[in-house]
């Protein structure tokens, strides 16, 4: 009997719906409401993103392949982000921006190799503006927690589902884990219509973890690179005009709104090249 | 005069290391697949295969010994439905733009009588490379008879887990043990 159930335990935890979406909301409900009174519920998102990973691929640290790369690169973004936003500067953003678009360089270091010059001058102009715009976008966002959580969400499960009809289920369930985050971070203002705090720590981990993500997909599966130009548009959409007085379950659904049609757009472009994921 | 001994001594040293070395062959990409098999949720076994692969063996059947050193292209893998073959190049399993190739380098054959039986060597796979033993299980040199050339064929096979090799996703649905079975044809050079 004990046998069986932890069969089934396993079999659970090895569901991808479990994986990808289940235990990141979770986790990040947990999290964003345990650090509430620390005022560190925005290291909610990241501690999602650790669990999908962990469950995913076991956190590895043997070859540093890109998605090796992305992960640790998102799993350590909230230390720069947490050590930066004591700085409190205005050239902060613009630092995280460029450090977003080096990253997103080194990740994809490997795969740039086998590229002809041009291309690599082109793949790492292009992943880095990418990146690099995300990081500064979403970091503007910082300040309205309700913003930054519909753009996560978008961001998040556009960026998911995008890579996943792109043909890759590693990377889908790496941005669902993040949508998933996001939502439940903004479950928790809907319901109780307070605010959550948010920061660096928030935005930064969001922002590079689907930017990298969504560069990772362009390169190695069949998300189309225009698909990004819809993703890239969701901070700046989560900045429209809605009265900030009004109730926050209003607030999230208008921005959400907005925010999912930009996530729509990227997916259904992924889905007329790529077609449907295979099972 | 003494020179000229040295140096006439030093030739005749010589010309036993240079047969040691044995007779070289080029794989034919014609004749030389790599494929691979394994469960899928335990309801079939999928098969798939590489359609490109290239090599060099050499053999040395005095010395008993000799290498293999094949490279397989991940991007020409193959099941026959191209949805698949494009979810198999993906970062879930073969990441063919990070790792476009997939190499075996022998360390040593293993002969029984004149035929070789097996090969120790590495597998490189996903940037983790492993010890693999191929077990070969047909070999045959003579002459072909439509290009008249002389040449080698073999059939050899291996067991794998592509956990090993940081190939996770979907496990324990999408099997772990891999088997991997090689066809080559080599001209010799």
């Amino acid at each position: 009997m004990g046998h069986l159930q932890e069969d089934k335990l396993h079999e659970l935890l090895h569901h991808p719906a479990v994986q990808g979406g289940l235990v990141p909301f979770v986790v990040a409900l947990i999290t964003a409401e345990l650090l509430q009174r620390l005022r560190l519920s925005d290291l909610a998102v990241v501690a999602a993103f650790a669990a999908t990973a962990y469950l995913v691929s076991g956190l590895p640290f043997d070859t540093l392949t890109a998605s090796h790369r992305l992960l640790w690169l998102g799993l350590l973004s909230p230390l720069v982000a947490i050590s930066l936003g004591l700085l409190n500067a205005a050239w902060v953003r613009p630092l995280l921006a460029a450090a977003g678009g080096a990253a997103a360089i080194w990740m994809a270091e490997h795969i740039l190799q086998h590229q002809v010059p041009a291309a690599v001058f082109l793949w790492s102009a292009g992943i880095a503006l990418y990146v690099g715009w995300l990081v500064f976008w979403m970091d503007e966002l910082q300040y309205s927690p309700v913003r930054a959580a519909s753009a996560g969400l978008a961001l998040g499960l556009g960026t998911g589902l995008s890579a996943l009809f792109g043909a890759s289920a590693l990377l889908g369930m790496y941005g669902l884990s993040l949508g998933a985050a996001a939502g439940a971070y903004l479950l928790i203002q809907m319901l109780t219509n307070n605010r959550l705090p948010c920061g660096h720590s928030f935005t930064l981990p969001l922002a590079l973890i689907a930017g990298l993500i969504g560069c990772l997909a362009v390169l190695t599966a069949r998300l189309p690179w225009y698909a990004l130009i819809a993703l890239a548009a969701i901070p700046p959409v989560a900045r429209i005009p809605v009265s900030e007085k009004s109730v926050l379950w209003l607030q999230s659904i208008l921005l959400s709104a907005a925010t999912l049609f930009c996530a729509a757009v990227a997916v259904y472009l992924t889905w007329r090249v790529a077609g449907m994921p295979p099972l | 005069m003494l020179k000229r001994n040295a140096l006439a001594f030093l030739l005749a040293a010589s010309l036993p290391l240079a047969a040691h070395a044995g007779d070289s062959y080029t794989a034919d990409p014609a004749h030389t697949y790599a494929h691979f098999t394994l469960s899928h949720f335990g309801f079939s076994t999928m098969h798939g295969r590489f359609d490109k692969t290239s090599g060099k063996v050499t053999l040395d059947h005095a010395a008993k010994n000799g290498s293999v050193d094949i490279a397989i292209e991940s991007a020409s893998v193959s099941t026959g439905f191209a949805k698949r073959d494009e979810h198999l190049k993906s970062p879930d399993f073969f990441n063919a733009a990070e790792f476009p190739s997939i190499t075996y380098k022998s360390s040593s054959i293993k002969f029984k009588g004149d035929t070789p039986v097996s090969v120790e060597g590495n597998l490189a796979l996903l940037g983790v490379t492993k010890p693999v033993t191929l077990t070969i299980t047909e070999f045959k040199c003579g002459d072909n008879p439509m290009s008249k050339k002389p040449e080698c064929g073999a059939a050899a096979t291996a067991q794998i887990k592509r956990s090993d090799f940081g190939m996770k996703s979907f496990l324990p649905g999408v099997g772990d043990d891999i088997k991997l079975e090689f066809e080559i044809e080599a001209y010799k050079d």
